[in-house]
């Protein structure tokens, strides 16, 4: 009976030491990576999360290192790479937390880098994947693509779901619709330029083009260059210099005449571009605007 | 007693681990093994400012595996197209090791890939090849490679002879060093001086002997309109009326620039033919090295 006893007690003292042993390791896998991060030094801890990657075997673990890699790469604005590291949990099908999380920062990457028809496309796989209502951020980011891609019928109903999966006070969706209605009438009035009747009017008024455009100085100068090339030719007629008039005063002024019609068009695509930007910033602001209100509620 | 003997081989077999743990850790080879491990996935991955990284890290505790660590910066540095300091790692690579060959190669590929033709060469000399082998047909269709972007027909010849079209991993390359060979031989390149004159003569025509026929005629048009236009005012004004000196100053302005346009053009021909020679030859150097290494 002593020996079973004391057999019995060696066993749960050895199995124990080794569970412990295997538990703190793997609560400090992270350890080391996640003190680089925390002092700034985001290149190196992303070195080591991806050695946490390679070493691992726990799919789990992978996942989680590879969302902190994620953000270590954010931190060092390299968007692009933590996209493409994030791509490879995507299959991950594990604990619905950390792929949600993994879906989001992919989407989050996608749209940060420059792709945002990936990240509208993942976003939409996360809504179908998991029920409303979403997080906060998710909304956020999906309202920034969908401004990006100017889905903007899209943009209104997602913003209405938004609302209503949050503000419980109607007038208060209400008068947000309404503001969102407001910013995008007035963008969207202020995009109505087409660099094509912008070369139409040059062609038939100098200078009216640029005028249409909206750049007045550039077409008060494209008109008063023809006009005095014009006079120059005249002149020369005049006093008898045709061949010089020929060269002098035409050559000139058909090159104003050409290159006004050619800057009214790329004058009037210049501000159309920055306009929808600006449209864009106006609504990415009026977004946040939302986000933090919703917060508030 | 029965216990007793299950306690002592559950001790020996618990004890085992520690044991077993100990060697592992005393083992700084296995620890520097699992490191390159490690590298050589980031390299797998294209993270070579990470790989780089961890390779300098490493340092003196990789004395003993410094032909393994020479020869990875120096890929990596190859990767990232930072060519000298690539040549400068693989280069050291010592001549047991595996991979001397390749580093070797590639190191006198990227010599003259950044122009160091002379220092390429002697790399290239000095890598043992037995007689026959593949080996020292890539090192004639390096030097082959070299004579051309030195544009040394004679050493070109003295290394072409070797060409057996034995290797399929650079039969192409072989061919193509010829037709390479061919062009140089048959290129006209057109002087600058002669371009300037011709331009002097008639303006444009320097810049149509260069091959820029469309650009020629333009200058011409323009120089033509200028002439004509300082003539009328010549004829209506005379010599000394202002019109006519603006005009005239205007005129000898774009027919001097026309003149040193037409020689520039012609270097730029020439520059861009030689640049257009050393990229197909560099290419045709490169694609056995890859097939032959890779």
């Amino acid at each position: 009976m002593k020996w079973n006893n004391v057999f019995c007690l060696t066993c749960i003292f050895l199995c124990a030491t080794h569970s412990i042993e295997k538990l703190s390791a793997a609560e400090d896998v992270f350890e080391k990576a996640n003190t680089l991060f925390a002092d700034g030094y985001f290149f190196e801890a992303a070195i080591e999360y991806e050695r946490i990657i390679f070493l691992s075997e726990s799919p789990e673990v992978r996942v989680q290192s590879n969302l902190k890699k994620a953000e270590s790469l954010k931190q060092l604005g390299s968007f692009g790479k933590a996209r493409s590291d994030l791509q490879r949990s995507l299959n991950y099908r594990g604990n619905d937390s950390l792929r949600l999380e993994v879906l989001y920062q992919f989407a989050f990457c996608s749209f940060m880098a420059g792709f945002s028809f990936e990240a509208y496309a993942t976003l939409l796989h996360l809504r179908n994947v998991f029920k409303e209502p979403h997080e906060h951020r998710i909304y956020l980011l999906e309202s920034l693509v969908l401004t990006d891609l100017m889905h903007w019928e899209d943009l209104r109903n997602h913003l209405q779901n938004w609302m209503v999966n949050y503000a419980e006070n109607e007038s208060w969706t209400q008068k947000t619709l309404q503001a969102y209605d407001d910013i995008l009438d007035k963008g969207l009035r202020a995009l109505e330029i087409d660099p094509e009747r912008a070369g139409i009017l040059s062609t038939f008024l100098p200078g009216s083009g640029q005028f249409y455009a909206g750049e007045a100085g550039w077409g008060i100068l494209n008109a008063f260059s023809q006009l005095a090339s014009l006079a120059a030719f005249g002149v020369m007629v005049y006093n008898g210099y045709y061949i010089a008039s020929f060269f002098a005063g035409l050559g000139p002024f058909q090159s104003f005449y050409f290159g006004g019609i050619r800057q009214a068009g790329d004058l009037a695509t210049k501000n159309k571009n920055s306009r929808l930007n600006e449209l864009q910033t106006a609504l990415a602001q009026f977004f946040f605007e939302v986000e933090a209100g919703l917060l508030d509620y | 007693m029965k216990y007793c003997i299950a306690l002592i081989v559950l001790l020996l077999v618990f004890s085992f681990f520690p044991v077993q743990a100990a060697l592992r850790l005393d083992g700084q080879d296995q620890e520097l093994r699992t490191e390159l491990d490690f590298i050589l996935h980031l390299i797998t991955r294209e993270d070579y400012d990470a790989s780089l990284y961890l390779l300098e890290r490493i340092g003196d505790a990789g004395r003993d595996w410094s032909d393994s660590l020479n020869f990875l910066s120096g890929w990596v540095m190859y990767r990232q197209k930072n060519l000298e300091l690539s040549a400068n790692k693989l280069l050291k690579v010592g001549k047991e090791s595996p991979v001397f060959y390749k580093s070797h190669f590639f190191g006198a590929y990227n010599l003259a890939h950044i122009g160091q033709h002379q220092e390429a060469q002697k790399v290239l000399y000095n890598i043992p090849v037995a007689s026959g082998s593949m080996h020292e047909a890539l090192r004639c269709l390096q030097l082959s490679g070299l004579a051309l972007l030195q544009n040394d027909l004679d050493e070109y010849f003295k290394y072409s002879m070797s060409f057996v079209g034995e290797h399929h991993v650079m039969v192409e390359q072989e061919r193509n060093m010829e037709s390479h060979r061919r062009r140089l031989e048959e290129a006209r390149t057109p002087s600058p001086l002669v371009a300037g004159m011709l331009s002097a003569a008639v303006p444009g025509l320097g810049r149509i002997y260069a091959g820029k026929t469309s650009e020629g005629i333009i200058s011409f048009l323009y120089v033509a309109a200028l002439g004509f236009t300082s003539y009328d005012f010549y004829r209506g004004g005379g010599a000394k009326s202002p019109m006519f000196i603006i005009s005239a100053g205007v005129t000898g302005l774009f027919y001097a620039g026309n003149i040193a346009g037409s020689a520039v053009a012609v270097r730029r021909k020439n520059q861009e033919f030689r640049y257009e020679m050393e990229q197909r030859i560099l290419f045709d150097m490169h694609i056995p090295l890859r097939n032959a290494f890779n």
